[in-house]
């Protein structure tokens, strides 16, 4: 288990399987980041020498990539905004219905969640 | 797809020419409009909008994290009345 950019900790898998293990870092970022610091993609992580690993984090901390916590931070600042000015994306996002105009006759459980059935109450 | 930046914003001019009006007498009116496509520039800021939904006009005050928003994303268009409750108000 190697330690890597904080908190993370991706596994004994190719360099290449495990930095998308890394929030914000997905498939191809993490190819590019490799392709800079000239580490084979095939390696396994456990392989990797801590002066790799420095490298590793050094590039992406390079290239202002932004991971983990902080981004996790900017997307919720971006979503209190969009809720704050009450603009149409900020509404759907505070009941928690597809924001991109998307169909919700059918579909959208992503963001509905499971299936809530509501019945009709007659008044007596 | 989005807008070709060859173009530039959409802004409606009538209401631009309206706010110059407004801004060079200093007063502070409502402007009442159905350009809800049109983009909100910084000029915008600090007026308030009447903006048609449809129906009717819903008072939109601009604000400084609104810009580059449409006016239509502020005057929502559509009403959902909750399933399920059919109470005496609504069977009556």
């Amino acid at each position: 288990m190697a330690r890597l950019l904080g908190v993370e900790i991706p596994n004994e898998k190719r360099i290449d399987a495990s930095l998308p293990y890394i929030y914000g870092i997905g498939r191809s970022l993490a190819l590019k980041v490799l392709a800079e610091t000239g580490i084979d993609p095939g390696i396994r992580t456990g392989e990797l020498t801590d002066d790799q690993l420095a490298e590793i984090s050094h590039v992406v901390t390079g290239k202002k990539i932004v991971v983990e916590g902080d981004l996790r931070r900017e997307i919720s600042i971006h979503l209190k905004r969009l809720s704050s000015i009450n603009c149409y994306r900020g509404v759907r996002h505070r009941r928690g219905m597809p924001v991109r105009g998307q169909r919700t006759h059918t579909n959208a459980r992503t963001r509905k969640g499971k299936r809530k059935t509501v019945g009709v109450q007659r008044s007596k | 797809m989005g807008r070709s930046l060859k173009k530039g914003p959409f802004v409606n001019q009538k209401l631009l020419w309206k706010i110059d009006a407004l801004n060079e007498t200093s007063t502070k009116r409502p402007i009442k409009t159905w350009a809800r496509a049109s983009m909100i520039t910084p000029d915008f800021v600090g007026h308030t909008f009447l903006v048609h939904n449809g129906k009717d006009f819903i008072s939109v005050y601009v604000t400084e994290n609104m810009v580059g928003h449409r006016l239509g994303e502020f005057a929502l268009t559509r009403i959902f009345k909750s399933h399920g409750a059919h109470t005496a108000k609504v069977s009556k």
